[in-house]
Order: C-alpha cells, then sequence, then structure tokens
C-alpha cells in the first residue's frame, strides 16, 4: 500500500467529469510526475486529493486514512502541502514570515521553533538573502520559491506541485531540478505536474498520463514516452519537447 | 516612556478641574475607540468588513437594560453577560456568513442587524411579552457620574487595544493577516480559516455587547432606533478606514479625530457630520485606502526593505 | 379567499414596482462588479425630481419620466466616469465601501437641503380604483406596474437587440476580449452605469404616485433591491423579475396574514438565508462573487 492513495477518483463539475475514475499511487520518496493535455483534470485532481473539492466518488487514502472530504487546512496538518498554479504568497508580509505561517500552522510549531525552521528552509532553497523583503515586491520566480518553502515549512510528507516552474527559464529550471532532488532525498514525496516534459521526463521516477479526466497510461518515463495512447493525446497539443 | 505619561495623564484627568463637557468628551473616545478597535479586530484584520456590527452593540445594550431595570442586576455583572450574551449569538451568524466572500458577507451581516433591529421592534407583539414603555424603549436605573463612565471607557480602551496589539503579534494573529492576504493560500498551509475568522467575530462581537451594556447605561434610555442605529456601525468603519484598518493604533487615531469632529457639528449642523463622513470614506478608499497609520507603517516598511542586491 | 388573492395581488404589484428598480442595481454588478449602495437614492433622487416639478409646475408624474431618464442618466454617467471607475477592477468590498460613502453624501445632502419632511404626490386620479372581481386595485398602481414591466422588458430588448447593448453584454462577460474588439470599456461602464441610474430614476418617479418620498427613502430600497437581486441572481437580469416578484408576494402575505412590521424583519431575514444557502439566486444564475 502506498503512502498516499486515490481509489476511483471522480469529480463532476455540472455533467462533466473532470476527473474519471482515476486509481494512483505514490511511495514514499518517490517522484511522480502527471502529464495530460490542458484541461485535462491534473490540477483538478490536486483539489481533489487537497481536499478543496470532496470527490463525487471514490476515496483518498493518506498512510492508510480516509482523507477525502476532510477540510485542506486538516489534510495539510495530516501531511499534504500542494503549490498553487497562480502564486498567491502573503504579500504584505515578509518572505520569512510567509514560511513561518506553514510552520506555525501547519506543523503546530511554537514562534521560536517555527522561526528556526522557517529560516532554514529558506537556506535551503536559496531565499535567505530576502528574508526581510516583503513578498509581494520579490520576482515570480523567487515567489514559486516562496511558495515551495511555505508547503515545506508545513511539515508535508507529501508536496504537490502544480506548475511550479511555469515561466522559469533553463537555468532557473535547472537550478528548482537540484532542490526537488534535494528535498526528496531528505524523505519527501512529490507529486510533479509540468507541461514541460524535459522537466518532468527528468525527474519523475514514474509518471501517469491523463486524458479528458481519466488515467490512460502509467510508467517508467520512457515506458510513457513511447506509449501510443499518450502520443495520440498530444497530437495538434504544444508541446515543449525541449 | 510618551505612553505611560500620556496614560497617567488621562487617569488624573478628571481631577484636574475640567468642565463636565470635557471629561464627557473624553470619555465618548474612550468608547469609540473601543468599539471601532474591537471592529477592527475582524475587519481590519481579517477584511471582512463587518456592516453589521451595531447588532451586537444593540443587543448588548438591551440586555444590560432588562437586567439592570427589571432584574436589579449589578452593572458589571450585566455587561459581562451582554458581552456573553452577543459572543454566544455571533457563533451562529458567523459559522455561515463567514464562509461567504468579502462583498456578500458585508450584506448579510448589514441584513443581519437590520433584521435584529426589527425582531426587537416587533418582540412584545410577537411574544406577547412586554418590557417596553412607548416606542419599545427601556429605561435603566439612573447612574453614577460621567467621571465613572470616564474610567469604564478608559478601561475598556485599554484592554481592546491591547488585546488588538497581542494579538497582532500573536500566531493567531499571523492566520488573520494570513485570510486577509491569500485565504486559500492560509488554509493549504494548515490555517483552520473558518474557526479563526468566526473567533475574531465573537472576540468581536463580545466587546461590542460589552460597549452597548456600558453606553445604555450611560444614556439611561434606549429604544431600537438608537441602538441598533446603521451610523453607528458607519462611525466603526470610517473612523478604521481614516485611522488605518487593520492596524492596531489606527482605531485610536481615526476614533480621536472624529468623535472630536462630531462633537463640534452636530448639534449645530446635525447632517453636515453624516456628509463629511461619506467624503471622508470617498477620499480614503480612492486616495488613502491604508488610513493614516497604513500610510505611516508603509513608508516605514518600504525603507526597511530597500532591495539588497 | 378573497383576501388572500387581494393580498396575493397587491404583492404582485408590488413585486413588479421592485422588480423594476432593482434591474438597474443587478445591470450594473453585472457588467462592473461594482456593488451600487446608493441604488435607492437614485430611486430617491427621482421621486424627488417628479415632486418637484409636479408641485412647482404642475406636470402630471407620468409625464416626467422623461425628465427622469435624461437626469439620472446624466448624473450616473458622470458619477460613473469620475468616481467609481477607479475602483471598477478592485473587488467588489471596495465599491461597496464606497459606494455607501456616497450614498450618506447624497442621502444627507437631501436631508439638509430638503428637510426630513414627508412628501406626497396626489394627483386628481390618485384616489381611483379599479374593481377586479371583487379586488381592489388603485389606477395609479396598475399604470405604474405597467410601466415597471415596460421598463424591464425595455432593458432586456436593449441589451439584446442594440449594439451599445451587444457591446454592455461582451464588457460583461469578457472585459479584454470586449476590449480587442474596440469597445472602450470606460465608456461603456459608464453608459451601463446612467443606463442603471435611468431606469432607477423612472422607478423612483413611478413610486412617488402612491409611496411617501423623504431623503431618507433610499437606503430600505437598496436593501430590497439586494434582497431581489440575490433571489433573482445577481447579475441575471429577468432574475430581477422573479425575485422582485416572490419578494413583493412574501411581504403582502407577511403583512395580511401576520404584521406589517414583521414584513420588513422578513425582508432581511429572507436575505440573510438566501445569502448563506444558496447565494446564485433560485435559479442559480447568478455571478457568485
Amino acid at each position: 500500500m502506498g503512502l498516499l492513495e486515490g481509489r476511483n477518483l471522480t469529480k463532476y463539475f455540472g455533467a462533466l467529469a473532470a476527473v474519471n475514475s482515476v486509481d494512483f499511487s505514490v511511495e514514499k520518496g518517490e517522484i511522480l510526475g502527471m502529464i495530460g493535455p490542458n484541461g485535462a483534470g491534473k490540477s483538478t485532481l490536486f483539489n481533489v486529493i487537497m481536499g478543496v473539492y470532496k470527490p463525487d466518488r471514490g476515496e483518498v487514502v493518506l498512510k492508510g486514512k480516509t482523507v477525502s472530504g476532510l477540510k485542506p487546512h486538516k489534510i495539510c496538518r495530516m501531511g499534504i502541502a500542494k503549490t498553487s498554479q497562480i502564486v498567491q504568497p502573503f504579500a504584505q508580509m515578509s518572505v520569512l514570515e510567509n514560511v513561518l505561517v506553514g510552520g506555525l500552522y501547519g506543523r503546530n510549531l511554537s514562534f521560536t521553533n517555527a522561526t528556526r525552521e522557517a529560516e532554514e528552509i529558506l537556506e535551503l532553497v536559496d531565499l535567505g538573502g530576502l528574508k526581510e523583503m516583503a513578498s509581494g515586491s520579490i520576482t515570480v520566480p523567487h515567489r514559486r520559491r516562496l511558495e515551495l518553502a511555505r508547503a515545506i515549512a508545513t511539515g508535508a510528507d507529501i508536496i504537490l506541485l502544480d506548475e511550479n516552474m511555469a515561466g522559469l527559464n533553463p537555468t532557473e529550471i535547472e537550478e528548482v531540478l537540484k532542490l526537488l532532488r534535494k528535498i526528496r532525498n531528505q524523505g519527501k514525496t512529490l507529486i510533479v505536474v509540468e507541461h514541460i516534459m524535459r522537466v518532468v521526463m527528468g525527474i519523475s521516477d514514474r509518471i501517469i498520463v491523463l486524458n479528458y479526466g481519466e488515467k490512460i497510461a502509467e510508467g517508467t518515463p520512457s515506458e510513457v514516452a513511447n506509449d501510443e495512447k499518450v502520443i495520440q493525446a498530444y497530437l495538434g497539443e504544444k508541446v515543449c519537447f525541449v | 516612556m510618551v505612553v505611560i505619561l500620556i496614560t497617567v495623564g488621562l487617569l488624573i484627568v478628571p481631577f484636574g478641574g475640567f468642565s463636565e463637557y470635557f471629561i464627557r468628551l473624553l470619555a465618548m473616545i474612550f468608547l469609540w475607540i473601543g468599539k471601532t478597535g474591537c471592529w477592527n479586530i475582524l475587519s481590519g484584520f481579517t477584511g471582512y468588513i463587518d456592516f453589521g456590527a451595531v447588532g451586537y452593540y444593540g443587543v448588548g445594550s438591551y440586555v444590560t437594560a432588562l437586567l439592570m431595570s427589571k432584574g436589579h442586576a449589578p452593572f458589571l455583572l450585566s455587561i459581562l453577560v451582554s458581552g456573553l450574551v452577543s459572543a454566544l449569538i455571533a457563533l451562529p451568524v458567523g459559522l455561515p456568513t463567514l464562509r461567504l466572500r468579502g462583498a456578500y458577507f458585508g450584506i448579510a451581516t448589514l441584513a443581519f442587524a437590520e433584521g435584529m433591529k426589527q425582531i426587537i421592534l416587533e418582540f412584545d407583539k410577537t411574544a406577547g411579552v412586554n418590557f417596553f414603555e412607548g416606542p419599545h424603549g427601556i429605561t435603566l436605573p439612573i447612574g453614577p457620574k460621567n467621571e465613572f463612565f470616564y474610567y469604564i471607557g478608559f478601561g475598556i480602551m485599554i484592554i481592546v487595544i491591547g488585546i488588538a496589539y497581542w494579538i497582532r503579534r500573536s500566531k493567531f494573529g499571523y492566520a488573520l493577516r494570513a485570510i486577509h492576504e491569500a485565504e486559500h493560500a492560509a488554509e493549504l498551509s494548515g490555517v483552520d480559516t473558518l474557526r479563526t475568522k468566526v473567533k475574531a467575530y465573537m472576540i468581536s462581537a463580545f466587546f461590542l455587547g460589552l460597549i452597548g451594556g456600558v453606553e445604555a447605561y450611560w444614556l439611561t434610555y434606549i429604544t431600537p432606533h438608537m441602538v441598533f442605529d446603521l451610523l453607528i456601525t458607519i462611525q466603526m468603519v470610517v473612523m478604521s478606514l481614516l485611522g488605518g484598518i487593520g492596524t492596531v493604533f489606527g482605531p485610536v487615531v481615526g476614533a480621536s479625530f472624529l468623535t472630536i469632529v462630531y462633537e463640534l457639528l452636530h448639534r449645530d449642523f446635525p447632517y453636515t457630520y453624516t456628509i463629511i463622513v461619506g467624503f471622508i470614506i470617498v477620499v480614503v478608499v480612492l486616495l488613502m485606502p491604508k488610513g493614516i497609520m497604513g500610510t505611516l507603517q508603509t513608508k516605514r516598511v518600504i525603507q526597511k526593505t530597500r532591495p539588497v542586491q | 379567499m378573497l383576501l388572500f388573492l387581494q393580498s396575493l395581488l397587491n404583492g404582485i404589484l408590488l413585486g413588479g414596482i421592485y422588480a423594476s428598480y432593482s434591474a438597474g442595481f443587478s445591470l450594473i454588478f453585472g457588467v462592473m462588479g461594482v456593488i451600487n449602495l446608493f441604488h435607492g437614492e437614485m430611486v430617491m433622487l427621482g421621486a424627488f425630481l417628479t415632486y418637484w416639478v409636479f408641485t412647482l409646475f404642475h406636470i402630471d408624474p407620468f409625464l416626467t419620466i422623461p425628465l427622469s431618464i435624461v437626469s439620472l442618466f446624466i448624473f450616473g454617467y458622470l458619477v460613473q466616469r469620475f468616481v467609481i471607475n477607479r475602483v471598477v477592477e478592485e473587488p467588489p468590498m471596495i465599491s461597496y465601501i464606497l459606494t455607501f460613502g456616497i450614498h450618506l453624501i447624497i442621502a444627507y445632502t437631501a436631508l439638509w437641503v430638503w428637510t426630513a419632511d414627508f412628501r406626497t404626490v396626489t394627483t386628481s386620479y390618485s384616489g381611483f380604483n379599479a374593481n377586479i372581481g371583487g379586488m381592489i386595485v388603485p389606477y395609479a398602481r396598475l399604470a405604474t406596474f405597467g410601466l415597471a414591466l415596460f421598463v424591464v422588458v425595455g432593458l432586456y430588448i436593449l441589451l439584446y437587440k442594440s449594439e451599445v447593448g451587444r457591446a454592455i453584454q461582451a464588457t460583461a462577460q469578457d472585459k479584454e476580449v470586449a476590449r480587442l474588439m474596440g469597445v472602450n470599456i470606460n465608456r461603456i461602464y459608464a453608459i451601463t452605469f446612467g443606463v442603471g441610474a435611468a431606469i432607477t430614476g423612472i422607478a423612483g418617479s413611478l413610486i412617488s404616485t402612491y409611496f411617501i418620498v423623504f431623503p431618507q427613502m433610499g437606503l430600505p430600497y437598496t436593501i430590497i433591491a439586494f434582497c431581489v437581486v440575490v433571489l433573482g441572481g445577481m447579475g441575471y437580469i429577468p432574475g430581477a423579475l422573479w425575485g422582485g416578484l416572490i419578494l413583493g408576494v412574501v411581504q403582502s402575505l407577511t403583512a395580511t396574514y401576520l404584521n406589517a412590521g414583521l414584513s420588513g424583519a422578513f425582508t432581511f431575514i429572507l436575505l440573510f438565508i438566501m445569502l448563506v444557502v444558496r447565494p446564485a439566486g433560485i435559479l442559480g444564475k447568478g455571478v457568485v462573487e
């Protein structure tokens, strides 16, 4: 049994099944990639896992416990954190304070401990020099790393990255990939959604592919890259095979 | 240091031979700081602007009025009960409404306060009980002199501002601010947003009810139109806006300034005050949304966080 | 039974009026996301305009309507252009507070200038009623109801059959795309607000024929408009009709069978419940922030 499992997850918006009978499983320390054309349901699946949506069918099981339908903050405290596609820093608060919130509430630490943790995490993501800056005034790549830092601060075992690297240039991407490997080596589990194939293929241990809300393929990066169904799904789609 | 001097100074004012009028004015300022300050705890810190605050104030007034006039209860007990009743009502009102987005929350709370007023107005006819004299008014026992209310008001002001100050620096304060900045992100980071908001709402309601009770005793006679007056909520909104919504000392600045303006104007030019309030709202929203304290604070932050490159 | 039917009829007539002045409120929110808390003041201004023209120049209230349309349109256009336009991109709470400030300015200036005295517009035909199957229907109310429906239908036609209307709809649905299509967004906002103000002004003029006119009458109308529009769905114009009728009937029945004061409380309770349980309106077509 995996650390996190999704069983037969289905979520409807009106008559449309944005996510349809999706099963998946992630082991501890794994990096699972999730790809699929636009609108395939990747973000929706993340939101279902995170408790933002309650699944119409199926369940999300974390460490053996069913968590589907719980509120996001509870799921966060139980060990899953998510970064958002559109970055949402606590703009008027400093970079340090942003990460602090994660530690205070995600892990229920004391102020002293949470501050210490936050500073360590900022060093890890290489934002230490900006810790006093108002988070609304730092650059977008920095804000994305801040999102990640905040997610780490919550003490989550599993981090869902929803297109955390969108809009970054290749150098910046390399840095983030190095960071993700570091995080994984510290024992975290990651599920990564990205549109940049090179990134996903390069960093994932395994990949699942969604299309029209359904899982159409699963396997190692090379298995998936050669899968007929996957290639079909992407035909006509603008894909970054850089 | 300055703060201590001012505090001591204020404490001995009633012995300084100042006029009754001056003492009354200061007492009013203290109580407005108290009202605005506690309103600010929810509305300022989280950004969920409560337009129904007067509902709790009115409830508090009536509870104290009833307890003291019919129940012959002592003052301090009455106002504490007023606060508690208000806080308890805030729970079932807050739970559903604090899930709504900003503006809808504003409408819902407005509806709550106006609804409360109507309910009290209809209470005797519907419930068949008659507490009221005349236009649903209640007369309280005659209270002590203005000096009494001066010190009560002073105490409440210190407590409310103190609590606001403490909250801002506390873990709870971080949650409130996170909700204000990016509620969804806060929820994803482990903050129980609904619970946090309801807590702030209940604290706010408690003090509003308490102060409602105090002022009922001071006024000696209350009617629903007096204590459920929308303008009371509006004063809190404007005083916060002007002083700096979301700051700890904004309410102090805003309430002091506007209470004085009110005193100067309302006798001779009753409507002018409200018109000015309207203009202040427009000007602040368009030109100075952070208010006085907020703008000062931002200048300081900008100086502190010049990019280090 | 007759009592029930009379009450129901009164409610429907009332509801039509409610619908007519709530439509403007819904339009403004639907197109620019602004919650207009001085909406009731526009009703008040229309009513006062009719009152003064009637009292000073003895012109029949129904004939003052064109004047209302023009004056309120200009008023709405200018206020939007120079004040409201600065906050259309902000979250609705900002416009909520701003327009509340404007409400205070207008209502209390009116109070200062015109005093709190109640006024009425009493024409020669004010007291005359039609008798339909035993139910009493004042002619004035019937005419008002008819005109109110006319207004709602007229608004509908404007939005769907005219070029300006299409531009307004485009702006409401997708601002950026409308801009790319050559629509002058700022001008459309101002026009929309003007139209909203104008139809509200018409309603105000009509209302003056049988409701009391006084400077502070605005706020209750704003609250009613809120209730109507939340019931029918914020931003969904036809919903203003449903919402208005429902509210009118509920109020009328409550006043007849319970007591008049309670009908006021009911409005707020209804509004509160709708917001909490079904903010998108009864048909679910409203915009929820």
